[in-house]
């Protein structure tokens, strides 16, 4: 029920802001463009990932992701437009704006795939099953007690350099960290949402539950 | 209903890969990745051309709704994700100087992808990835082999790399590229 008051208490933040002023922030357009790149990668995996798990709070995350990233679009246009003196200077911010842009529209899809989830669709799972026999698959991975990965840091994990395999997000009881960064941990009982291939993942997962030991890089 | 499922998986598997070609058109301001795009997209668009097709056809023949309409959405968001990834690589292929802000944003991304042609005589013509072992030595990832026309998305340790192939790989921020150099040189071992 908590959940569900937190989500409400969202939306309904998230109408106000909508449709009200955006305030103008401090952020700069170099901080936007890696954000919006990263959110760009982020929301696709999310948004198959909800569809895989047929689960709505992933759902819920990857329209929180949206609203965001139509901020984020406001920000560098205001910031663009502030900024061109030139005729040269405007040619390269329309540029910046294309791509921004074009991540925004990616972000757009990756909703519109989510919204299956409420549709009046009696199959499931929604994704078809050839998407999981995809070369790269999204799989859920729990952190046994007794594992070598647990109480670590993603960064001293490394997890993308030594498998290949990528942690989308992080299930904590009934908590997701979603696109998580290198100074969160894992603990035991997580839960990974991770894609990648069958060779990384195998590896991966006999770390994770303790068969054999993880090479964790410290400093 | 099985051969547009297959075909909705190539489409995922392409905008994937254009996505992250996109970016790195973009901070490398490489018009050659940027024009593989073009040809990307035209896959998807035809893909997607197909699945609309074979969806409805098998509407009329088994009124097979809600399979046809799940295989469209999905196939209508990744036509986007694609048309979004050309979006990006239009910018490079425009004669304008990219912004050094742009590249700098890009830069500070946790993630990037190389990609590296192999020449005729390297000597990892006829090597298996595996055999090259990228991965352990440098935290990349061979995500796909351009051969020709053709891709290999997924490539696994026994895929066999040619000489000419293009070789698409993505790692974290704190991967090694040196070793990456030695595929483009011949290098008696």
């Amino acid at each position: 029920m908590d959940g569900d008051n937190l989500k409400k208490e969202r939306i309904k933040k998230e109408i106000a802001e909508e449709h009200g002023e955006i305030p103008y922030e401090e952020t700069t357009v170099r901080e936007l463009i890696t954000l919006m790149k990263d959110n760009t990668e982020l929301i696709t995996d999310l948004a198959y990932a909800a569809v895989a798990f047929d689960d709505k709070e992933l759902a819920e995350e990857v329209r929180h992701l949206e609203s965001e990233m139509d901020k984020m679009m406001y920000q560098i246009r205001l910031k663009c437009m502030l900024g061109a003196r030139t005729l040269e200077h405007a040619e390269q911010l329309s540029g910046i704006l294309q791509v921004a842009s074009a991540t925004e529209k990616i972000s757009d899809a990756a909703e519109d795939m989510v919204r299956l989830l409420d549709m009046d669709i009696e199959l499931r799972p929604i994704l078809p099953h050839i998407l999981k026999e995809a070369d790269e698959k999204i799989y859920p991975i729990a952190i046994y007690p007794g594992s070598s990965m647990a109480r670590r840091t993603i960064g001293e994990l490394r997890i993308e350099s030594h498998t290949g395999v990528r942690l989308i997000a992080i299930r904590r009881k009934n908590r997701w960290i979603f696109g998580p960064d290198s100074e969160d941990r894992l603990f035991e009982n997580d839960i990974m949402i991770v894609r990648g291939v069958k060779e990384g993942y195998k590896e991966l997962r006999e770390a994770a539950h303790g068969d054999i030991p993880w090479k964790v890089v410290v400093g | 209903m099985k051969e547009a499922e297959k075909k909705l998986l190539e489409m995922k598997n392409t905008s994937e890969l254009m996505v992250d070609l996109a970016y790195s058109a973009l901070l490398y301001d490489n018009r050659d990745i940027a024009k593989e795009l073009v040809d990307l997209e035209d896959l998807v668009d035809h893909l997607y051309e197909s699945i609309q097709r074979l969806a409805l056809q098998s509407c009329s023949e088994s009124a097979d709704y809600d399979h046809s309409l799940i295989l469209m959405k999905i196939a209508d968001s990744i036509e986007r994700i694609a048309d979004g990834a050309l979006d990006i690589a239009d910018v490079v292929l425009r004669d304008i100087d990219i912004h050094p802000v742009m590249k700098k944003g890009l830069k500070e991304s946790d993630v990037s992808i190389l990609r590296v042609v192999v020449e005729e005589n390297s000597y990892l013509h006829g090597k298996t990835l595996g055999d090259a072992n990228f991965a352990s030595e440098s935290g990349f990832w061979v995500i796909a082999i351009r051969r020709g026309r053709d891709w290999i998305y997924g490539p696994d340790e026994d895929t066999t790399i040619d000489g000419g192939d293009v070789l698409f790989a993505r790692g974290p921020k704190d991967s090694k590229i040196l070793p990456w150099v030695k595929a483009r040189k011949r290098v008696d071992k």
